[in-house]
């Protein structure tokens, strides 16, 4: 017994003392200087021909599907005269690698960005202009409106659509059914959601009516501010330097989701839903409607409780709107290879990459010319998202992120004191601290 | 190493020191109350026992179930993951091996000259040493990023792994310094007087005294650089280098919307199970005997 | 109370002052310090340094220069929204995993070290378990846990009829957080007080008990003393750790419900990767690290051993 602790021991400490014995006497690093031998075969710094090149690019983990199916059809077709290496960041630690890259000025030759950051990376300089590259694509004027407005700062954009979104009403047909509602006429109005949501509710048995991400500042902008654009209202000022969340719209619709709260058509674990898990209750068929993206429709699996109905969220009399989200992709502005990352960017817009990647897959297009596609025809619901996109919007604001996105930032604390808490009075005061962050610099 | 009490061990140390003890003392004595008190101990561990373990079942049934069934799927995902399960360990494998060691150099040396040997300074370095302690890695990140860039070793798991051993470093050096602190110098002069050089003491006779201390150093090493999530994150930029806990996270943040349990769950017991092994097998070295062992050799 | 014995801090032979062979005793003890000291000064202090000189500026992400920004990076903190509200939660979260991690650690570790039953290692193993989790996958399996939807723990309370609130709640998101540091670290730290106890030499105990001392006397008069300075360890480790707590929060309550469980560095954090204002946050992280400073000195001066008998 002791005899192998000894041995055993004699290792671990006969290892220490080598090292010791190699490094100490220098009295210098102890650290190994040797290269660690997971190098990447990548093209060193030396002065070569244009070709071939080797680009670098950074996307958030949740387009990872659509970055890798890319990056892989282009290396496939650009042979070894542009590559690709993509690398997945997660996405919610995407800021911190991204600010800490640019410190360092090392950010990657293609850097996509969440969409609503557009304006915060063309603030801060980290994209190359695209303008004129842009202008020259025979269908520029179908890229996503609502992205290209977002990566577009005094005139100059930045950046092109990477991957799209758009916030839907879902609503569950079986439950529909059940609580004696027609599952082909969903709600067009945010008081029809409310009353259907209560209906649905009193079927009881862990039955609840609707789901709300309601600790998730970012869902909660997604799938709350198309009712106000759609009653006509606004949630900022043009410039995204004033808050406009105290409007009557903004109070109605508000107002309603309080009521659903309050009368219990709302399932109480909404007020804690962080959006990390806001699609289980809907996938679990206990919820009649749910607030969610696209992506959604592609993930979550129908079974015997659930078929999946999406409608266009709407106003408050009619009308609906869509909050179009998603990530851009720009060229940083320290890229020493602009035109090669711009053919890259091409590639990916072009309409066939667009139908053979994404709409086959069930993503959506980036452009609009395309929403009408052979593979959305397959889907009405498929259709609906890329038809949405036309007249949806993406809010611009460069201090978006921490004024909406961010759980400290002082919109979760205004949407939660409406609906679960004091009701919509509280909203001029907090609209107050809402301009304040969009001011801070 | 027990204590050698009068015998009846009623292996009930409560988690909180009792206030009378005399009473207890004296109902230890008596049958009945012994017999509760053991009851209590036994209740008491049993939901310890529970309360340690449960959490690491409801991750193991998890991580073996896929829709309601028995399927190995979870940890299929996790093999073909990104750049594949082998490249991460790599990674991971030359990380942990730096820190440890590089903790272990650092830590034996310094240790021992903290607690053996009066120098100028020596106030100063300890108090610097436990300032590591007091910096938020957050507010490090990106000097740390910029300097290592400097020193040519950014985007390296080589820098990775010195940043682990700086980090481990308050940890490290304190542990060492105690150990050594506790070994008499007796059995040091002995050594000597006996011929050996002052690092010859140290190798064959102080050092086995404080096993316990470098193996406890090292294990924290290698856990420490085996779980690190955040600097890998920010120091690596190409996804071929990055380590097992950033391919985790990046599974397990792939979708908005649905945390997938069953990736999370397979990938902590993958990122576990070495851990596991390791502790057993090192756990032997925390049974005592050591410093008598070093005494009687 | 009294020690029975003193650790020696000095050099072997002290009694032997000569100045030449303290001259060289010094030389021998920089020489064994210099890897550590190398770390300290290329990874750490060299990037504080940099931190500090950060946080005089106003910091832009890229290209310009940094401009001159003192002392308005350090003026504005206490205008900081969050900052003086984190200060008060971390500092109370602090004391109460101070208490609840050292007393259960302790507790565990003598329960290993008294038990002369079969299965000890067993036990050892088992509430060593959790320290093999890193942090932030402790949090996200807790996160699981209490999840109402994915977790067992909503459905074994409801079979009591009970239901908690376990995240809406502050002060249960308080008590869930502490709950899983206690199961993430408990082991940790009773791993440390087990190598710590393996130091004390049986015959004191034995001593001990042929003067008559029970267990608890023991305990208080033998085991105490001699694990003070691994205490020591374990309550900086501890203090400080709670003082510059992030992940566990981040993960577990992401600073919520409605803020009540912002922490000092969240609001670091916020200031850096959400307002891209570097140049506050390392002003912010200065401040912090002088209060964690000036505290440290104050513990280590309390705990510091009264003896320094050769």
């Amino acid at each position: 017994m002791t005899m192998v602790h000894r041995r055993l021991l004699s290792g671990v400490v006969g290892a220490g003392i080598l090292a010791l014995a190699l490094a100490g006497c220098s009295g210098g690093d102890a650290a190994p200087t040797a290269d660690d031998g997971t190098a990447t075969p990548e093209t060193t710094a030396e002065a070569e021909p244009a070709e071939p090149v080797t680009l670098t690019m950074w996307t958030r983990s949740v387009t990872a599907a659509q970055s890798e199916a890319l990056v892989a059809a282009f290396n496939d077709e650009h042979d070894g005269e542009i590559t690709v290496e993509l690398t997945v960041v997660p996405f919610q630690e995407y800021l911190q690698k991204v600010s800490a890259a640019a410190s360092g000025d090392n950010l990657p030759d293609l850097l996509a960005a969440n969409v609503i950051d557009g304006p915060n990376y063309a603030e801060l300089g980290l994209w190359t202009d695209l303008t004129d590259r842009i202008a020259g694509l025979d269908y520029a004027d179908a890229l996503a409106p609502a992205h290209i407005a977002a990566a577009t700062t005094d005139g100059v954009t930045y950046a092109v659509p990477h991957v799209l979104d758009a916030s839907a009403l879902y609503y569950n047909k079986v439950l529909f059914e059940q609580a004696g509602l027609d599952p082909e006429s969903p709600p067009t109005t945010l008081a029809e959601v409310a009353e259907d949501a209560a209906a649905i509710a009193a079927l009881g048995n862990g039955i609840g009516g609707l789901y709300l991400p309601g600790d998730c500042g970012g869902c909660l902008a997604f799938t709350v501010f198309p009712s106000i654009w759609a009653a006509g209202g606004t949630v900022m000022n043009e410039d995204g330097t004033e808050a406009t969340l105290d409007s009557p719209e903004a109070a109605e619709v508000l107002g309603i989701y309080n009521q659903m709260w309050n009368d219990g058509s709302m399932i109480p674990e909404s007020r804690n839903e962080n959006g990390a898990t806001q699609n289980a209750a809907f996938e679990a068929g206990t919820a009649g409607f749910a607030l969610l993206g696209s992506k959604a429709l592609g993930t979550i699996a129908e079974n015997d409780k659930l078929e999946i109905g999406v409608a266009p969220i709407p106003g408050l009399d009619g009308g609906s709107s869509t909050f179009v989200g998603g990530d851009v992709i720009g060229i940083s502005s320290s890229s020493e290879y602009a035109d090669a990352a711009w053919t890259f960017l091409e590639w990916t817009l072009d309409e066939q990459v667009q139908l053979d990647i994404y709409a086959s897959a069930g993503f959506m297009p980036v452009r609009t010319d395309l929403a009408e596609n052979e593979f959305a025809a397959q889907d009405p619901r498929v259709m609906l998202f890329n038809t949405l996109v036309e007249d949806g919007q993406t809010p611009y604001s460069a201090r978006f992120f921490q004024t909406f996105n961010d759980p400290q930032g002082p919109f979760l604390a205004l949407v939660r004191e409406a609906v679960f808490g004091s009701g919509p009075d509280s909203l001029p005061a907090s609209n107050t601290l809402v301009t304040e962050s969009l001011q801070d610099s | 190493m027990t204590a050698t009490w009068t015998p009846t061990p009623d292996s009930t140390t409560p988690a909180r020191l009792p206030l009378s003890i005399p009473t207890t003392a004296r109902a230890a004595r008596s049958g009945a109350g012994r017999r509760a008190l053991r009851i209590a101990g036994v209740v008491l561990v049993v939901v310890l026992v529970i309360f340690f373990v449960g959490p690491i079942f409801w991750v193991v049934w998890g991580s073996i179930r896929n829709d309601g069934a028995l399927s190995g799927a979870n940890y299929a995902r996790l093999v073909t993951y990104g750049e594949g399960l082998g490249t991460y360990l790599a990674n991971t494998g030359v990380v942990v091996l730096l820190t440890v060691v590089g903790s272990l150099v650092v830590s034996v040396l310094a240790g021992y000259a903290f607690a053996r040997l009066a120098f100028p300074g020596s106030k100063a370095l300890f108090v610097g040493i436990l300032a590591i302690l007091m910096v938020p890695h957050t507010s490090l990140l990106i000097p740390l990023y910029i300097w290592l860039d400097r020193l040519s070793l950014g985007n390296s798991l080589v820098g990775v792994s010195l940043v682990m051993i700086m980090y481990q470093m308050p940890f490290s050096v304190f542990m060492m310094r105690n150990a050594f602190e506790s070994v008499p110098p007796e059995l040091e002069e002995a050594a000597l007087m006996d011929g050996c050089s002052p690092f010859g003491a140290l190798r064959r006779v102080v050092l086995p005294a404080v096993a316990p201390g470098t193996i406890t150093v090292a294990l924290f090493a290698f856990l420490a650089s085996w779980n690190e999530f955040v600097t890998p994150l920010i120091l690596l930029s190409d996804g071929n280098k990055y380590t097992l806990p950033l391919a985790l996270v990046n599974l397990v943040q792939g979708d908005w919307g649905m945390i997938d349990f069953g990736a999370l769950q397979a990938g902590i017991i993958i990122s576990a199970a070495p851990c596991i092994a390791l502790f057993f097998f090192l756990q032997r070295a925390f049974v005592n005997g050591f410093t008598n062992g070093a005494v009687k050799g | 109370m009294t020690t029975a014995v003193a650790t020696p801090r000095a050099t072997i032979g002290s009694s032997d002052a000569s100045r030449k062979r303290r001259r060289r005793t010094s030389l021998r003890a920089w020489l064994y310090a210099a890897p550590a000291t190398a770390v300290l000064i290329l990874l750490f202090v060299i990037p504080l340094g940099l931190a500090v000189w950060m946080s005089l500026h106003d910091w832009p992400l890229l290209g310009d220069a940094p401009t001159l920004n003192f002392p308005a990076n350090y003026a504005e903190i206490p205008d900081e929204r969050l900052f003086t509200a984190a200060v008060g939660f971390t500092v109370k979260y602090t004391a109460i995993i101070a208490v609840v991690l050292l007393t259960l650690s302790l507790g565990l570790a003598l329960l290993i070290q008294e038990s002369k039953r079969r299965g000890t290692g067993v036990l050892r193993t088992v509430f060593f378990l959790p320290v093999v989790t890193g942090l932030t996958t402790a949090a996200l399996l807790f996160l699981g846990l209490l999840s109402p939807s994915a977790g067992p723990v909503d459905d074994i309370l409801a079979w009591f009829g009970i239901s908690v609130d376990f995240l809406g709640d502050p002060t249960w998101a308080l008590i869930s957080t502490v709950v899983m540091m206690t199961w993430r670290f408990a082991g940790f730290y009773m791993i440390i007080l087990l190598a710590g106890l393996q130091a004390i030499p049986t015959e004191l105990y034995e001593a001990a008990a042929i003067d008559g001392a029970n267990k608890w006397r023991a305990l208080r008069s033998v085991t105490i003393p001699l694990l003070r300075s691994t205490l020591a360890l374990c309550t900086v480790l501890i203090v400080t750790g709670g003082l510059v707590a992030f992940e566990q929060f981040y993960v577990l309550t992401r600073g919520g419900p409605d803020n009540s469980t912002v922490t000092m560095v969240m609001t670091i954090f916020r200031q850096a990767f959400s307002q891209f204002n570097l140049g506050m946050a390392a002003a912010m992280s200065v401040v912090v690290l002088l209060g964690l400073v000036l505290l440290n000195m104050l513990q280590l001066r309390l705990m510091r051993d009264k003896d320094e008998v050769a």
